[in-house]
């Protein structure tokens, strides 16, 4: 596993340094995502009372905003981390250029593909792993919130 | 045959190397001489493919791509070997994207310089790392050697043990070009020796011509460049003569 990982960036450089960065950059992302939960519940619990306590004819004017104001870019964190990848595919190319000149071997090995490949494999997957999270989680809180919510204080609109 | 055809290359119109035309065969040890900027590098940048260029450059016929790159390699003196990997893991590496990787040479030279296989490139002296990254081009297993510069920096004991090492291991279908300011030390070791001047081959000689000449490799240089000896010595005098009012008038 260690050395399909090596073969995936600079030679020499360490992979789980790099996954170690990116695993806090999701984590990261991931504890602003929850954002949307707590913005959530809350609107949720007002709605709620307001649903037990309020006359019958006024707690038909309540109804849960729209799932886009609770996500209110929840999935910001994975996109900036997602737009950070190509700064590190940078970091990996001008890697051939430090202490040596590397990149002098790297450019005339027989694999044509090698160089690109140590600079750009970790990049791509990381930007495509942190977009696909981030849809998950979208997709996840989009659950949450249709789930969740009474089915009276739901917009007409999800009904569409 | 490594064949240039007129091949140039500029700069945003400073001209690095203009109209060279040369054969390098196998088997020959070729020396590549000029002044500092005269394309010696540019020229084997051009022939590996690390910059672009009008003209021709074939190997046997065949322009130089993936398929034939393999039958090049180098050794600058800016190394290009991946600081943080010992020698044991530069030959692993070698050994997975060159095929014909001399893992018995690479071994004798590491042991005959007395390299340590475990440490790190970085935490060699400049000297060992040079000795490193020649080895390392020596043992890729190319028919065709370029090496820009290699010794600097290593000490005239240690140069002198590589070309006696050099002459010794190289195989009959070996070809080396070492370009170096070093021209008295390598004038033994060489067959051939080209001459660069602001990007212009301005002498291409063997040296078996050079001594039917009766000449040495200084001279040739020094010749083919119109060195005027008594460049020094008027220099100095159009120095002190105006601006000392004491000095001794000739």
């Amino acid at each position: 596993m260690k050395r399909r990982l090596e073969a995936l960036v600079p030679v020499g450089l360490d992979p789980h340094t790099e996954l170690r960065w990116f695993a806090i950059g999701m984590g990261v992302s991931a504890l602003y995502s929850i954002k949307f939960l707590f913005s959530f519940f809350s609107v949720r619990g007002e709605l709620l009372y307001q649903l037990k306590h309020l006359p019958l004819q006024d707690t038909q004017l309540l109804e849960m905003p729209h799932f886009w104001f609770f996500l209110d870019r929840a999935y910001l964190g994975f996109l900036l981390l997602a737009l950070c990848m190509p700064a590190v595919a940078l970091f990996h190319y001008l890697y051939h250029y430090q202490g040596s000149r590397s990149i002098y071997l790297m450019r005339r090995l027989p694999d044509r593909w090698e160089l690109l490949r140590r600079c750009i494999a970790l990049p791509l997957c990381g930007a495509l792993a942190a977009l696909l999270t981030g849809l998950l989680i979208t997709l996840l809180w989009a659950g949450i919130y249709l789930l969740a919510t009474p089915r009276e204080l739901l917009s007409p609109l999800w009904y569409l | 045959m490594l064949k240039l055809e007129s091949v140039s290359k500029s700069y945003r119109g400073q001209i690095a190397l203009q109209d060279v035309s040369l054969s390098l065969h196998k088997g020959e040890i070729v020396g590549l001489f000029g002044e500092n900027g005269a394309g010696k590098t540019t020229l084997m940048s051009c022939i590996l493919g690390y910059l672009p260029y009008t003209g021709e450059i074939t190997l046997d016929g065949d322009p130089i791509t993936r398929k034939n790159i393999a039958r090049l390699s180098f050794a600058t003196s800016v190394h290009s070997f991946f600081p943080s990997l010992t020698a044991a893991a530069h030959r692993e590496f070698y050994e997975m994207h060159f095929p014909k990787f001399r893992k018995k040479r690479f071994e004798g030279l590491m042991d005959f310089f007395d390299l340590p296989m475990n440490r790190a490139a970085k935490q060699l002296s400049t000297g060992q790392q040079n000795q490193l990254e020649v080895i390392l081009a020596l043992s890729q297993g190319a028919d065709y050697i370029l090496m820009d510069e290699p010794f600097a920096g290593n000490d005239i004991f240690n140069r002198e043990d590589f070309y006696k090492v050099l002459s010794g291991i190289l195989e009959p279908e070996e070809t080396v070009v070492i370009s170096t300011h070093l021209i008295e030390e390598i004038q033994n070791f060489i067959g051939r020796a080209l001459l660069l001047r602001q990007g212009q081959l301005i002498g291409d000689k063997s040296i078996e011509e050079l001594e039917a000449e009766g000449k040495d490799l200084v001279q040739f240089v020094k010749e083919s460049y119109h060195y005027r000896a008594d460049r020094v010595s008027r220099a100095l005098d159009g120095f002190a003569s105006p601006e000392r009012p004491d000095a001794p008038e000739n």
